[in-house]
């Protein structure tokens, strides 16, 4: 796999050196705090009588990086005031916090396990409701576990294929889409031994269909956040586009202060993308030595 | 059985039924009972709605996950662990308390202000209510 993985990459990236020996190294252990139980300020504290070290993240103060890799084994897990979650699949909520204060109506349309459900009742403080969906019965086991344990009580769990999920106008819509995963590689080192560019455009087939869906579900006016957390074209930049060239969609401009975001991919393969593309975000994992994610926030 | 509900929460941990204002409770099979929000939707059909709450039997058994949301809230029936006991509890042990300040019945359990869950007292003996899935060796309290 690597070779061809590293060739794709290598003509993508601005330093493809660091950018390779970032992906051999492990990832900073990081969780959220729960502010339905917790606040960041106990947590601190609580975590400097432990003697662990905490960092906490500048761009979002909910967010820390821990010295201590066993996080699972403190009381605040135990209660379920702190959630492990690696730090930018946080970013789908983040980005639509102003949104989320308000909103009534949520769908977090590929939930499991929960990650991004738990933070957007936290954000929302239990008030609205969440719709979290998963195509697979089995990962919504974990769901549901997650969604309990955090108290999250404006959640119902529905157990669709989005493609066919009944008509509803949601006001917001998180799709953090199935994905090939590469940006998750200093975590879960299986990813190189599934990666085929068959797949790849296997995924990205079922992404575009996603992306129509989704959009088709939001209410006008309404607010939909697309996400991976991969580097293929084919699964982040030309999904927008195909979005952008079968709905009348926009996309929003996206600033998180502290954080080093990249500028998307123009074109690949052949494919010049339409030029609203550019208002995503890419997040390279040697920037901020977290995993890779891309980000669009597309308005209706 | 909301109402039922409400008033034992009053009754037994001073827990205030105007914190669940804004929720809705929901009655499942085997006297499951559900906090969620207040309307739902309809299609599809959810496969959960909110989370389990209680079971409402020859008794009421407040859950886990309900006691660490809203125990901070209650005023009466509350042991306070010491660490040992926290370690032991959240492992899944039963814990033995020689106080006064509960009455037999369910008692919401708790280290330093955090609610943990919930037990059952009956004299010094407080069995261990907490579900094998959330059993953990506790490192760091």
């Amino acid at each position: 796999m690597f070779d061809l993985f590293k060739e794709r990459y290598s003509e993508l990236v601005d330093d493809a050196e660091a950018f390779f020996s970032c992906l051999d190294s492990l990832q900073p252990r990081s969780f959220r705090v729960n502010r339905l139980k917790s606040t960041p300020e106990h947590i601190k504290e609580r975590f400097s009588e432990y003697g662990i070290s905490l960092e906490q993240v500048q761009w979002y103060e909910d967010a820390f990086i821990s010295s201590e890799p066993e996080v699972g084994a403190t009381f605040e897990h135990f209660t379920g005031e702190v959630y492990i979650q690696e730090l930018v699949s946080m970013l789908p909520p983040v980005v639509i916090r102003k949104e989320l204060e308000k909103a009534r109506f949520v769908l977090d349309a590929c939930a499991a396990p929960g990650s991004k459900t738990t933070q957007l009742a936290a954000i929302m403080q239990n008030r609205g409701l969440i719709v979290a969906n998963d195509i697979s019965y089995n990962r919504i086991r974990a769901l549901k576990f997650n969604q309990e344990k955090a108290g999250a009580a404006n959640v119902v769990i529905t157990n669709r294929d989005l493609r066919n999920f009944p008509k509803n106008q949601f006001e917001i819509i998180i799709l953090d889409a199935p994905c090939s995963s590469e940006g998750t590689i200093r975590k879960n080192f299986g990813i190189p031994s599934l990666w085929s560019e068959k797949h790849i455009n296997n995924l990205a087939r079922m992404q575009k269909q996603l992306i129509l869906k989704a959009f088709d579900l939001l209410s006008p006016g309404g607010t939909m956040v697309y996400s991976t957390c991969t580097f293929a074209p084919e699964e982040n930049e030309a999904v927008l586009h195909h979005l952008l060239e079968n709905r009348p969609a926009k996309l929003e401009k996206i600033l998180i202060p502290h954080l080093k975001l990249s500028q998307t991919v123009a074109e690949w393969r052949g494919t010049e993308f339409n030029s609203e593309v550019k208002n995503a975000i890419r997040i390279w994992p040697h920037h901020n030595n977290t995993g890779g994610f891309f980000l669009a926030k597309v308005k209706k | 059985m909301k109402t039922e509900f409400l008033t034992y929460l009053q009754e037994r941990f001073g827990i205030p039924a105007n914190l669940f204002d804004d929720f809705e409770f929901y009655g499942a099979s085997k006297g499951r009972v559900y906090l969620g929000p207040k309307s739902a939707i309809s299609s599809p059909e959810p496969v959960s709605v909110g989370f389990l709450a209680a079971r409402i039997g020859n008794s009421i058994k407040p859950s886990t996950n309900l006691i660490q949301l809203f125990g901070k809230y209650a005023t009466k029936n509350i042991i306070n662990l010491n660490k040992e006991n926290t370690i032991k509890y959240a492992n899944g042990e039963d814990v033995i308390i020689d106080s006064k300040e509960f009455t037999d019945g369910y008692v919401i359990l708790s280290y330093q202000g955090s609610p943990l869950g919930c037990g059952h007292a009956k004299g010094k003996t407080i069995t261990n209510l907490l579900p094998k899935a959330k059993r953990l060796q506790l490192k760091f309290l």
